[in-house]
């Protein structure tokens, strides 16, 4: 099953991910990060995730440290 | 299967310092998927520089040099020239931003080019001096309001910016160099490939190479990460044109 | 290679510098050391060794400490005003701690100046014009025979102790012509690879830097820096005694005036005044406690320079409360001539009559 992996204590919450995700995966969650704003996470209810990484090439902080197919 | 991971060439356990949403992770995190996919990391020699590159050597995990302000393609040039006066080829490269290679180092990067040495040099162009919170720059565009131009630039008070990538184009020792941006996906794919190119056109001892990476700088400009990049695709694409400049291999 | 031969201090500190095992020279013309640069121009060529005309002195000084990083023993000559330009970079070298050798064959300032020789920056080359805590070792030559065996003796220095080195020369010396022999480099090699940048091959990638935003280290390293310093002080002072033993009055000179300095010395000699020459070799470390030694015996401290007193301070610091200094000195020009120099001393002594013999 395609996902990813999200290291929050590196996500500095630019949202650059949401942002570059085709299908809309990536949200903000609950939880705050080393800014004090929401970190993100990844949601995939319907299994749309093709683990393209188009969310880890985007993500300035290596955040996202690992997409598997 | 895993399609991505964290590079290689990227240190274990290090986080960079970087205003959230800034470009230059991005854009290192680029080079050093260039230099894991050449398989060069073994024999790659970086030399960072002044301003928000510096710490460069804290996250890139590659032999490294800091230059002072502005002499990074000269501290380079040394690298380079003493490894081949040793019989060694190694790969060498400059990570700096455009204060440092267009303002104070512009005679260092444009001899480096017209001496057509054969080293990589890779600039962020951000528009303005960023670790010091952003003042007028050599890049900075007519117009936006910095820290030092507080009613916009003007070609009366503060003169014009300069195109970088051109003057490097015109250079004859030059023998690849593109302006990139890194706003969406496919630029950023974009992007890889161009530095990639720099790098193998230095393997190949073709002559100096060189990447503009039109990058972010949120904090200075006062916008979001996601706003800025819409800033660099509607308004800095327009007067920084992205494209191949020189490429020999197409001459 | 140990036949005696005529030539120019320039060309004996390039043919020297050779010898040495330099592989990068990185240069921009300036008068009066440009031989310095044309001879390597061929030489470097020939032998498939680094040589770049640089676009400026900054760019020469700057491809030097990339070169040095590379673990190159590298050469870059230069004068004055220009090397005034470089000086932000031997403060990171220094910082750093990569050695390289830089020539500086001195002409007359301060600003442009002129091409006339002189010995204006010793306090440019021994207290130093980059910012922060640091030092370079400064060899003064006095002879062309010098030019070459302190070259040798830079590259050894700058090579030991992970410094850079200075070769402080001047116009006259390294335009006049004489009798030399380009000797044998006759020190051991240092090992560097323990430090040098050539690809993090079968070890952990290094970094060379000299920023550091931990106060802590930033301290620390100072310290460490001034350690290394006080070793030098400790190590290796050089210097030349002309008739000191039982001198009453004690020229002291550097460089080229110092061998117009020993006429004066035999001059005195000849009518039996105790009188004798005292030679910095190294300007720094200077060897202040050599210096004052002769300060149990001598009254008078004479420094003759040729600017208007700039080690005059060093000399003080070593003279006892016992010993007058007096100074003689001109910026630049012809320089000091045996009987400008007896016309001041002779006065000198007429005052000191009491107590000077």
């Amino acid at each position: 099953m395609a996902h990813i992996e999200i290291n929050s204590n590196l996500c500095k919450s630019c949202y650059l991910c949401i942002n570059a995700c085709p299908f809309g995966l990536i949200k903000k969650s609950a939880e705050t990060g080393k800014t004090g704003e929401y970190t993100v996470e990844f949601y995939d209810k319907e299994k749309k995730c093709t683990a393209c990484a188009s969310c880890a090439m985007s993500c300035p902080d290596i955040a996202i440290t690992g997409v598997f197919k | 299967m895993q399609t991505y991971a964290k590079p290689k060439s990227i240190k274990e356990n290090s986080s960079f310092t970087f205003c959230s949403g800034c470009d230059h992770g991005l854009a290192i995190k680029l080079v050093a998927q260039v230099i894991d996919e050449l398989n060069i990391q073994r024999d790659t020699i970086a030399v960072s520089s002044s301003g928000c590159s510096v710490f460069l050597y804290d996250f890139l995990d590659v032999d490294c040099v800091e230059a002072p302000h502005g002499r990074a393609c000269a501290v380079a040039t040394g690298v380079k020239r003493a490894h081949r006066a040793k019989g060694n080829n190694k790969i060498v490269f400059t990570y700096q931003g455009d204060g440092d290679f267009a303002s104070i180092g512009l005679g260092e990067s444009i001899h480096s080019a017209l001496r057509g040495e054969n080293i990589t040099a890779i600039c962020i162009n951000n528009t303005n001096y960023g670790m010091t919170g952003g003042q007028l720059g050599p890049t900075t565009p007519m117009g936006q309001i910095t820290a030092t131009s507080p009613l916009g630039r003007n070609k009366e008070y503060h003169g014009f910016p300069i195109q970088t990538v051109q003057h490097i184009a015109i250079c004859e020792g030059t023998c690849f160099c593109a302006r990139v941006a890194l706003y969406d996906i496919k630029n950023i794919y974009n992007a890889k490939k161009q530095i990639k190119k720099a790098f193998e056109y230095q393997q190949k001892g073709l002559g100096f190479s060189f990447v503009e990476i039109l990058s972010s700088c949120p904090t200075n400009w006062k916008l979001s990460p996601i706003d800025s990049h819409k800033k660099i695709e509607e308004e800095l694409t327009k007067i920084y044109p992205l494209g191949v400049y020189k490429d020999i291999d197409h001459e | 290679m140990t036949e005696r031969e005529l030539l120019k201090g320039n060309i004996a500190i390039a043919k020297a510098s050779l010898i040495a095992g330099c592989e990068c020279y990185f240069g921009y013309p300036i008068t009066p050391q440009t031989e310095i640069g044309e001879y390597l121009s061929l030489e470097m060529q020939k032998r498939h060794l680094a040589y770049v005309c640089a676009e400026s002195e900054i760019g020469a000084i700057n491809m030097a400490l990339g070169a040095s990083a590379a673990g190159a023993k590298v050469m870059v000559s230069s004068s004055s005003c220009a090397v005034a330009l470089m000086q932000e970079t031997i403060s990171y070298a220094c910082a750093d701690e990569l050695p390289f050798v830089l020539v500086n064959v001195m002409r007359a300032g301060p600003g442009q100046g002129y091409i006339y020789p002189s010995q204006g920056d010793y306090n440019q080359a021994t207290v130093g014009g980059g910012n922060g805590d640091y030092h370079t070792i400064v060899l003064s030559p006095s002879t062309v025979q010098e030019c070459a065996d302190l070259t040798y003796r830079a590259f050894y220095l700058s090579q030991k102790y992970r410094n850079p080195a200075i070769i402080l020369a001047d116009g006259l010396l390294g335009q006049m012509s004489e009798s030399a022999v380009i000797k044998e480099y006759p020190y051991e090699e240092i090992d560097n690879s323990d430090w040098i940048l050539n690809g993090a091959s079968d070890r952990l990638s290094r970094n060379i830097h000299s920023l550091e935003p931990s106060q802590l280290k930033l301290n620390e390293h100072n310290v460490n820096l001034k350690r290394k310093y006080t070793l030098i002080e400790n190590q290796e002072p050089m210097y030349e005694e002309y008739f000191c033993e039982d001198a009453e009055i004690i020229i002291t000179a550097f460089g080229s005036m110092a061998r117009y300095t020993k006429e004066v010395v035999n001059h005195y000699r000849e009518k039996g005044i105790k009188l004798g020459l005292f030679r910095p070799i190294t300007l720094y470390p200077f060897p202040y406690q050599q210096l004052r030694k002769l300060s149990y015996s001598a009254k008078l401290f004479v420094d003759i320079e040729m600017n208007l007193g700039q080690m005059l301070k060093d000399v003080q610091l070593s003279a006892l409360s016992n010993v007058q200094t007096a100074f003689i000195g001109k910026p630049t020009g012809d320089w000091l001539k045996k009987e400008e120099i007896t016309g001041v001393i002779d006065n000198l002594l007429k005052d000191k009559n009491a107590n000077i013999r």
